[in-house]
Order: structure tokens, then C-alpha cells, then sequence
């Protein structure tokens, strides 16, 4: 490696290094803010470290709102919306990506089109929806509305990755003899792994983060989600208590965090690294 | 055989009574109460008036559900139109005008108490009235707006501060943040300023205390509309403020981006003398923050022509859909005693509405500046806003953006009042199609 080598190595890594720190800066100061006493979160000269470390906020968050039972009911919904949009992607990804008809584009542009309306238009309808199958205040009804939601950005997401397989796979399968279901669940399943985990994540992510539809269809107190419980420690024109907020927001990060850590190895895996040689 | 049919008969009946007995015994009307509490004192209050009316209570049981002032609108909203409705809810007097002249709210004047009724002060009672008709919400907490300063740069400035008795003016205000705005290591830059004017949301700020000034800013016109109207009165205090921020050079533009409680910790710092018009809660921040050494006191009003302050209320309401209105009632006059307000007023550090709750020794007492917060509430009026349909619209889109305009510097006071006039017009005309 001669000496230009080394140096755009080293500016490579210095620049990764640069926006790794942008993005972990915000949990860092959210979690520096939840260990710190009142006092020096309302410095007027805010500090990287906590001086004194207190956990207050902490059994405030818990104490106050019953943030693990929120945490719980947060990674319940996000797991059934998870799993529900993925059942339901999958097939209608890979119908979408590899026949060609001409619903196609209707099909995908109704998609679009659906992922125009905002949440405040629609929430009467289906909130009235909801309630005639009896399913307002549950988790069931909330994780239903969440896979309706992301369904249609899944259904995109996943298509390309469909798309992405190459057909002389699936044609060298069907020349072996593999039936259709055969064809899709050992060659197109696999290989579409590490789409079904991105997509996942994002379903998972979009329920877990998602307030307003929470906010509208949960009514018990011990149902609600943590977006909800999160905003209660917001008070009037916008002054919050930092404290609590910052060391329920930090509990609320773990979960994700652990998802992430779970998927990555599959969202790093190369698609079909290594399938085919040409 | 008719004997034992006519026994079976009798047997159910009463067997069905017992039963009917049995189950309203065993259940209870069951009510809910979304409250806006958030700070941990007033939850705390909230949650122990609401066990200590199910306690006394056995028939009427009160669940109490936390809503948050961000979301409350939309929550109540989507309830209204889903018929989904708590019922009793915590909100503010602008609001819930809005709602009850879409029908969504019952009248509690016929439901109301003559005690409740005459206990609580006039003018919180039109913060919640429609044109005369009808009472949609009881006003129960409402703020002044007050000075906090800092005793010892006082002192140090030899300033005596205003009393009750001897409240200052505008002049006077401004004459003592000269004095205390200083330079204090000799660099040039300005180390201490007179004043903390937070100015992010300045358009309830500003339509509260022109009132002082007779300003209104809105006005009916032949239609029975109202229009908005800046005239002199209306112009008087943004002429104060834009003379502290350039003029005087007594109040940091970067104030312009926070809000009131945000200069708090500048407060504390000793870098704002004073955090002038500042709502009484944000006593409960310097009382939380400050060190024990740190010697503060409150101002009261400033005196413009008059010491008046437009005034909006939170406020408790029962919706239309309510199913058990006189009980909801029941359970507002409860929550709402002298008593009990007080506790809510002392969890949310702002003033009560009652009479009666007013007298109490802990708000006459003069810790943490009670006593001239409390005498500051003489000085409130129902805000002329508080019926205008699409007030809270002019507010956000309007009032806020042109007033940060004039208060930056990038438009002159004439421009300002024009585009306050013509694009909040445009905003209320839509409301009257």
C-alpha cells in the first residue's frame, strides 16, 4: 500500500469515524441528560458529563408512567405488525415482482396513492372500522392499523428485492423439478432474507415510534404505548420536563437497539452473494 | 298447577329484582376524566383528589386518564366525532368555545351549583361563555403575567422594585433595565442584562397585555364578523419591546427564539436581572432550580394604561355525549372545591378561580411570591379573543410569524400591522363561509 493509499484510508475512516459520532451524539446527550441532577440540566453552561450521576429520572420514568409495562406493550404491537405485514408482503411482493400483467402498475400506483392521505384525514374511518369489529383499545386493532399503514412501503421495499433475485435461479430449480411453493421457499425465501429483516425493522421501527393512531384508539391506561407516555412529560406550550423524559426516552431506545443488533447480520449480508457465476 | 306456575312466575320476578339489585350494586357508573396534569406535584394532586372521590363516592367511580396538551385537540376531536367521549375533560377556554359552538359541549349552567356558580370569579366565568348562552366549561386555573428579578443585582443597582401598591410602567420597566444592563469584565460585550424578554410564542403574549393598553386587535365589523384590527393601542407594546431589543440594547435578541422558561437558567445565572411578563408558573422553576443562596422576588403587572391582562382558563367540560352529565357535574363541584382547587393550583403554580380559595392563608402568605401573584389576579379579564372562531389559527399562522418578523428587525411596525390585518383576515373570513 503506497503512501496515497494510506492517507485516503486514514480520511475515509476519519470522515466514517466524524458521522458515527454525528449519529450517536443525540442518544449520548440523552443519556447524559438522564443521569444528570436538575440543577445541571438547567445550567445555563451545559456539560458533556454528568458532574454528579442521579438516578431520579430513571424512578421517576418508572414510577410515574409505568414505563415497562409501556415497553412491553410497544414491542408487543411492533412484533405483531412485524410479522403480520411480513406474512402478508412476501407473497404480493413476489406476485408483483415477477408477473407481469397489467394490474402491475395499478397496483402500485393505488399503493402510492395510498401513502398520500395523512393520518388526522383518516383516523375517523377507521377508528369507526375498528369499533364495529370490536377492536378498539386493543393491541390487536392497533397492530392491524400499523400493518395497513406500512404495508404499502413494505410491499414497495420488498419488490425490489424480488426483483434483485436473478430468475436463472428459480429456471434452474424448475429444470430440477421444484414445484412453485418448492421454488419459493428454498431459493427465493432465503436469498430475500435480508430484505424481509430491513422491512421488518421498518415495520417494527414505524409501530414502535408511532403516536398519533396510539394516541386516538388505546383508552386503558396499562394498554398504552410508549410514544403516548413518552409525551406526557411534555406540558404546556412545550416545556418539558427534560429529566424524565430524557431517561424514558433512552429505556425506549433499547428494545430497537436490540432488534437492530439481532437483524444486522442479515441487513449486512450481501443479497445473493455468491448465487450465480457468470 | 296454576299455583305453581303463578309461584314460578313470582319467583323469577323477584329473583330477577334481586338480581337487577344486585349487578347496580356491584356496578357502579363508571365515569372518565381526561386530565392535562403533568408536572409531578399536580398529577399527584390529580390522582389523590380522584381516589379520595372514589373512596366517598362507591356509586360514581372516576377513572382518571392522563391526555398531554399537545395532543389534546386532536384526541378530543376524534372522540367527539367517534362518540367515543370521556366524560369529563381538562383543556383551555379557547378551545373549548370552538368546540361547544359545534355542539360538541353540554351547558352546565342548568347542572351547575349556585355555590360553584358565585364562588368563582366573573371574569374567569366569560373566558368560557358563547356569546351570553351558555357555560361549556368551569374555569378553574388562570395566569397572571408577572416580573421575576433578581434582589441582590437590585441592591447592587440601588433599585427599589414595584410593589403591589406602587406597580411600575412600561417607562419605569425600561428605565430599570438600563440601569442594570452592564458590562461587568470590561470586554464590551454585555454581561448582565437588565432584561429576559422570552419572545418564541409572542402572539398570546402580546394580545394579553395590550389589553393594558386598550388594545384588541380584533373587532366586529357591519357583518357581526370580527376583523383584524392594529391600531395605536395595539401598537404601543411592540414599540416597548422592539426599544429593549435595539434601542436600549436591555434585552438579548437570542430571546426572541425562547420561550419564558427557557430564560430561567439566564435567570439563575445572573445573566437577566429580571424575566419581565413571565406567566406565574415559572415561579415553580426558579424555586426547583435555584440554589438556596439565590435571592429572587415577582413584580407585579406592569402598569401600561392600566395593569389589565387579557386572560384565557383551563378549564373542565363535560361533552355532549356524555352519558352521565349530573354525574360528571357532581364530580367537577367535588374536584373543584375550595379545598381542592387549591391543591390544583398549588401542584400547577398558577392562580385559582374561587373566591374562597383565594382567601386561604397559603396563597396570602408571601412564599415564593404568593401574595402579589395572587393580587395580580384582580388584574385579569377575559381575553377579547377567547370567542373569535379561528383564533387559534390566526395564532400559529398569523400572529406568531409577523410578530417574530417586527420583533427581528426585518419588518418595520407599519409593514407588521398590515400583514397582521390582511393575512389574518384571510384566515378568520374562512371561518364565516
Amino acid at each position: 500500500m503506497n503512501s496515497r493509499n494510506i492517507i485516503g484510508s486514514i480520511l475515509r475512516h476519519f470522515l466514517l469515524l466524524l458521522y458515527l459520532l454525528f449519529l450517536a451524539f443525540p442518544l449520548f446527550w440523552m443519556f447524559s441528560i438522564s443521569l444528570k441532577p436538575i440543577s445541571e440540566i438547567r445550567s445555563l453552561v451545559p456539560t458533556m458529563f454528568p458532574k454528579k450521576i442521579v438516578f431520579q429520572h430513571y424512578i421517576n420514568a418508572f414510577q410515574e408512567q409505568q414505563i415497562f409495562e409501556s415497553v412491553l406493550n410497544s414491542t408487543k404491537v411492533g412484533l405483531i405488525a412485524a410479522v403480520g405485514v411480513i406474512v402478508i408482503a412476501v407473497p404480493a411482493a413476489y406476485a408483483l415482482g415477477r408477473y407481469r400483467t397489467k394490474l402491475n402498475k395499478g397496483v402500485i400506483g393505488w399503493v402510492l396513492v395510498s401513502q398520500l392521505f395523512p393520518a388526522i384525514l383518516i383516523i375517523i374511518p377507521l377508528f369507526l372500522i375498528l369499533k364495529s369489529l370490536g377492536m378498539i383499545d386493543s393491541h390487536l386493532g392497533l397492530s392491524l392499523l400499523y400493518i395497513v399503514w406500512t404495508l404499502p412501503f413494505v410491499l414497495m421495499m420488498l419488490q425490489g428485492y424480488v426483483q434483485g433475485i436473478p430468475i436463472e435461479l428459480e429456471e434452474a430449480a424448475a429444470v430440477d423439478g421444484a414445484s412453485r411453493f418448492q421454488i419459493i421457499w428454498r431459493i427465493v425465501l432465503p436469498l430475500l432474507l435480508p430484505g424481509i429483516s430491513a422491512t421488518a425493522l421498518f415495520a417494527f421501527i414505524s409501530a414502535w415510534n408511532e403516536f398519533f393512531f396510539a394516541l386516538v384508539l388505546i383508552k386503558s391506561p396499562e394498554l398504552l404505548t410508549l410514544p403516548v407516555k413518552l409525551a406526557r412529560f411534555t406540558g404546556m406550550e412545550g416545556v418539558v420536563r427534560l429529566g424524565p423524559l430524557a431517561a424514558a426516552s433512552f429505556i425506549a431506545t433499547i428494545p430497537a437497539l436490540i432488534l437492530f443488533g439481532f437483524l444486522q447480520k442479515w441487513l449486512v449480508s450481501g443479497l445473493t452473494k455468491g448465487a450465480v457465476k457468470y | 298447577m296454576r299455583k305453581v306456575l303463578s309461584m314460578m312466575v313470582f319467583l323469577s320476578l323477584l329473583f330477577g329484582l334481586l338480581a337487577a339489585g344486585v349487578v347496580s350494586a356491584e356496578e357502579p357508573v363508571k365515569l372518565k376524566f381526561v386530565s392535562l396534569a403533568w408536572q409531578k406535584q399536580s398529577i399527584e394532586a390529580n390522582k389523590e383528589i380522584v381516589k379520595e372521590w372514589n373512596e366517598e363516592h362507591p356509586g360514581v367511580q372516576v377513572e382518571y386518564i392522563q391526555g398531554t396538551w399537545g395532543s389534546i385537540y386532536d384526541y378530543m376531536i376524534t372522540a367527539f366525532e367517534t362518540e367515543t367521549v370521556p366524560d369529563v375533560f381538562h383543556f383551555e377556554s379557547a378551545e373549548i368555545v370552538g368546540f361547544a359552538q359545534k355542539g360538541y359541549l353540554t351547558d352546565l349552567s342548568k347542572y351547575m351549583s349556585d355555590d360553584l356558580k358565585n364562588d368563582i370569579v366573573e371574569e374567569a366565568w366569560k373566558t368560557t361563555k358563547t356569546n351570553g348562552e351558555g357555560v361549556y366549561g368551569v374555569p378553574f386555573l388562570w395566569e397572571s403575567q408577572i416580573t421575576l428579578y433578581n434582589k441582590d443585582l437590585f441592591k447592587e443597582a440601588g433599585i427599589q422594585p414595584a410593589t403591589p401598591a406602587d406597580p411600575w410602567s412600561w417607562g419605569e420597566l425600561r428605565e430599570a433595565a438600563v440601569r442594570l444592563t452592564k458590562d461587568t469584565n470590561g470586554d464590551g460585550n454585555i454581561d448582565q442584562w437588565g432584561a429576559g424578554l422570552g419572545l418564541k410564542s409572542p402572539a398570546k403574549k402580546f394580545l394579553r397585555l395590550s389589553v393594558g393598553f386598550g388594545g384588541k386587535f380584533f373587532e366586529k365589523n357591519d357583518s357581526g364578523n370580527y376583523v383584524v384590527k392594529v391600531n395605536q393601542p395595539e401598537k404601543r407594546l411592540m414599540i416597548h419591546h422592539k426599544a429593549m431589543l435595539y434601542d436600549e440594547k436591555t434585552a438579548p435578541i437570542s430571546g426572541i427564539g425562547q420561550s419564558g422558561s427557557s430564560m430561567i437558567p439566564g435567570f439563575l445565572a445572573g445573566k437577566y436581572a429580571m424575566i419581565p411578563n413571565v406567566g406565574v408558573w415559572a415561579r415553580q422553576q426558579v424555586v426547583v432550580n435555584a440554589s438556596d443562596d439565590f435571592n429572587w422576588g415577582v413584580i407585579p403587572p406592569i402598569k401600561a394604561d392600566t395593569q389589565d391582562q387579557g386572560v384565557g382558563t383551563q378549564t373542565l367540560s363535560i361533552p355532549s355525549d356524555s352519558k352521565n352529565k349530573p354525574e360528571a357535574m357532581q364530580f367537577i363541584e367535588f374536584f373543584l372545591s375550595t379545598k381542592n382547587m387549591a391543591r390544583l393550583a398549588k401542584g400547577d403554580w398558577m392562580l385559582p378561580t374561587r373566591k374562597s380559595t383565594m382567601e386561604l392563608p397559603e396563597f396570602t402568605n408571601a412564599g415564593n411570591g404568593w401574595d402579589v401573584a395572587l393580587k395580580s389576579a384582580e388584574n385579569l379579564i377575559a381575553g377579547p379573543w377567547q370567542s373569535i372562531p379561528g383564533f387559534t389559527e390566526w395564532k400559529n399562522r398569523v400572529g406568531n410569524p409577523i410578530f417574530q418578523l417586527y420583533l427581528k428587525d426585518e419588518i418595520d411596525l407599519k409593514r407588521a400591522s398590515e400583514q397582521l390585518e390582511r393575512d389574518g383576515n384571510r384566515v378568520l373570513e374562512r371561518y364565516y363561509d
